[in-house]
């Protein structure tokens, strides 16, 4: 049963961070990221959706012009064809009055946007000149080249007296791909090693970015009241120990209030990103297959929040036995390197245990405190569906250190926050423990 | 009832004592005053009566309940060492410290009104701590020590770096506290300050009990008196009575100071046997005397 006090503290703690720019800035920043991605996908299929191009082409050869045509006879999404081809009879003569005639026409009437020119000898030199006002569009340029190759492909295949068609259907006939699926207890997923790994590799990321940032911020707080003086009138009307699990809880608080907007996006990002452009009339397979590779289910948000917390109260204990030990920041950010590369070692261990989370080292290695927020969550993330071996003996490590933890820092928190004037030593910190 | 009661209360830090065996107790609606010279144990002691620190042997009971935690709601403590989470405006800082209370929002918001009315803030009500002077945060934290109609107030230096002004207003504020039935415990070590306001003492030094009781039965009892005589005739009275440590004799006029055990109607029926008595004064000393005389001299330096 938490108390009315315990209650204020958190609150305070709460309101008074969510308050500020610094919370406000990272907490959006996540999903103003994702809606600039997605708004940049939206924007670039959908409100410069590209209109009708008019091509003038140039045929030298002869027999370019009519199996190029039919193979650019793709049409937009509103229906109008992508390309508006116009056959321009030249002689060898003649050639450069009318090329001026449409280069003027390109640029300055602007009643075509490309010139095509295709040589006599396309058949042998295999160029084929392309002008345009700008020439950044290399789908444009790589789908042209393409129906080119084909048609000079076609043309040398059938001069050799082979049949071009049957060949390329014997081609596409013996494609093979190799798809990724992880076998399951549960069935069988579709997922790729690389898209499961830079998942996991994101969310422990962020995992430690937030646990770094919020233990940092609870130790900041105790000196904070240390350094303010304030400390004495808060322990007058509230229990030192109450007041460090206030502290901890309403600083948790903004924790999980960041981790869940970040997860909510990226839930929804996932589910709602293909039906709501499609709506939109948006195509855009590439994005939608990426997105469908990130197996980030609801249940492995689960996780990411449990372990985020018991992370996040392990660490933030040791910060705020930091934090009453200092008499000011800077001897706090002094302080503080210890935790932090204790933090990093774990995120560490992870990278290798991410690859192969079943070996006896990776099962040992997320046993221990210090490292079970990320690695065995790491674990977790790349076997989901299904659980690793000692997932639950690890968070009852965990739990169980935790409340070892809380009951030592107490001792030195309350003796700590009183102490004004000089820094502690780690000695004079463990005699501490030992106080009535 | 005792609103507080302190028996032989003992606190050690390694190897250093800081309070040794002190008892005292205090009525309900009087203002006590704490005082000894810096480092005497003072902090400490309020601390243990606040239940921050643990004694290590010895017992406090806050009206008649061995178990702060539970009285603590009923206790305004403003701490020497004070300071407020800048941060935070005015009124959400004293609704924070109400709450800390266990007090009702409703109540705390219409406390918080009254004593910004009082402190003369009002309109700094939705200003930053860190915004306000000096002497105006120590108004704040005032505020904040009363606000939840404490039965017992414990004030560490309350005067401390307020101007002249604010020390008045205080005092006032003090003084109409006390006249509600609140007990007032108000360490110092301004001594001017305790004698204005303190009805009962303690005065402690190294952690030891020194002085202890009504400000009036210190100074009849333990303070060193001084006589002043005007006489006509021989002054040999003077020399052989064993009340008298010293004296200066001005012809007609003696100044004594009495002995420790010195009784001034002794050195009254002595002076009458010798000489016609035109005036005889008993001069009581100033608590500040009291305290110099007892700490002593070795421990003045700079800090009374």
């Amino acid at each position: 049963m938490i108390s009315k006090k315990v209650l204020a503290v958190i609150k305070r703690e709460y309101i008074t961070r969510f308050k500020t720019k610094g919370f406000i800035i990272g907490t959006l920043i996540f999903p103003v990221i994702l809606i600039l991605i997605f708004g940049g996908i939206f924007i670039f299929g959908s409100i410069f959706q590209p209109s009708t191009r008019d091509v003038a082409v140039i045929d030298m050869n002869g027999q370019m012009y009519n199996k190029f045509i039919r193979l650019q006879a793709d049409s937009l999404k509103n229906g109008l064809p992508k390309y508006n081809f116009h056959k321009i009879e030249v002689y060898t003569e003649t050639l450069d009055t009318v090329l001026a005639q449409l280069k003027h026409d390109l640029i300055v009437a602007k009643s075509i946007d490309c010139i095509l020119i295709i040589p006599e000898d396309v058949f042998e030199s295999k160029k084929v000149e392309y002008m345009a006002r700008t020439v950044s569009d290399f789908e444009e340029q790589r789908s042209f080249s393409s129906s080119f190759s084909r048609i000079v492909t076609n043309h040398k295949l059938e001069s050799m007296g082979l049949k071009a068609d049957e060949i390329r259907k014997a081609l596409a006939m013996s494609r093979v791909s190799v798809s990724t699926r992880q076998v399951t207890e549960k069935g069988v997923v579709e997922k790729s090693g690389v898209s499961g790994f830079a998942l996991t590799y994101i969310l422990t990321y962020v995992m430690l970015l937030l646990m770094m940032t919020y233990g940092q911020s609870v130790m900041r707080s105790v000196i904070e009241e240390k350094s303010q003086r304030i400390t004495e009138t808060i322990v007058s009307s509230i229990r030192p120990i109450e007041l460090l699990i206030g502290k901890i809880t309403g600083v948790c608080g903004l924790g999980l209030t960041q981790l869940t907007i970040f997860g909510i996006f990226l839930l929804g990002g996932i589910a709602l990103a293909e039906p709501l452009f499609t709506r939109f009339g948006v195509q855009s397979p590439e994005v939608f297959a990426l997105l469908k590779q990130v197996h980030f289910t609801p249940s492995l948000f689960g996780y990411m929040l449990l372990f985020f917390t018991l992370g996040y109260i392990f660490f933030s204990l040791i910060f705020a036995a930091v934090g009453a030990m200092v008499t000011s920041e800077e001897e706090g950010q002094q302080f503080q390197m210890p935790i932090i590369f204790l933090i990093m070692i774990g995120y560490f261990i992870m990278f290798t245990v991410a690859k192969n989370p079943e070996t006896s080292q990776a099962f040992w290695a997320s046993l221990i405190p210090i490292f079970t927020p990320m690695v065995m969550f790491a674990r977790i993330a790349v076997s989901d569906p299904i659980l690793p071996s000692g997932t639950f003996l690890s968070l009852g490590i965990m739990i169980l250190s935790i409340v070892l933890l809380t009951m030592a820092i107490a001792k030195i928190y309350r003796v700590g926050i009183l102490m004004y004037g000089k820094k502690a030593t780690l000695k004079e910190a463990i005699k501490w423990l030992r106080y009535k | 009832m005792k609103v507080l009661q302190v028996e032989n209360i003992t606190k050690t830090f390694g190897d250093f004592t800081a309070v040794d065996n002190i008892t005292f107790s205090i009525d309900e609606g009087v203002i006590f005053g704490f005082i000894g010279p810096n480092g005497a144990g003072k902090t400490t002691t309020i601390r243990m009566i606040m239940n921050i620190i643990i004694p290590d042997s010895g017992k406090v009971a806050i009206m008649g309940n061995e178990n702060a935690r539970t009285a603590s709601d009923m206790i305004g403590y403003l701490p020497e060492e004070r300071g407020m989470y800048r941060k935070m405006k005015v009124k959400d800082l004293l609704l924070f410290l109400g709450e800390l209370k266990n007090k009702p929002k409703s109540f705390i918001k219409k406390e918080i009104d009254y004593w910004l009315e009082r402190m003369e803030l009002s309109e700094w009500k939705n200003k930053k701590i860190e915004e306000l002077s000096k002497g105006m945060q120590q108004k704040i934290q005032f505020a904040g020590t009363v606000l939840h109609k404490p039965k017992l107030l414990i004030l560490d230096e309350p005067f401390g770096g307020l101007d002249p002004i604010n020390q008045l207003l205080i005092k006032d504020l003090l003084l109409e506290l006390k006249e509600k039935g609140t007990t007032i415990i108000f360490s110092t070590h301004v001594m001017e300050t305790a004698e204005k306001l303190c009805e009962e003492l303690i005065l402690i030094n190294k952690g030891k009990q020194v002085l202890y009781g009504s400000l009036s039965k210190i100074k009849q009892d333990i303070g060193r008196k001084h006589i002043l005589i005007e006489y006509d005739g021989k002054d040999d009275f003077l020399k052989d009575l064993k009340d008298i440590e010293k004296y200066d004799n001005y012809g007609n006029m003696v100044e004594i100071s009495l002995g420790p055990q010195g009784n001034a109607q002794n050195v009254l029926k002595a002076a009458m046997q010798n000489a016609v008595i035109k005036k005889f004064e008993i001069k009581e000393p100033s608590l500040n005397e009291i305290f110099v005389e007892s700490v002593g001299s070795s421990e003045q330096g700079g800090e009374i």
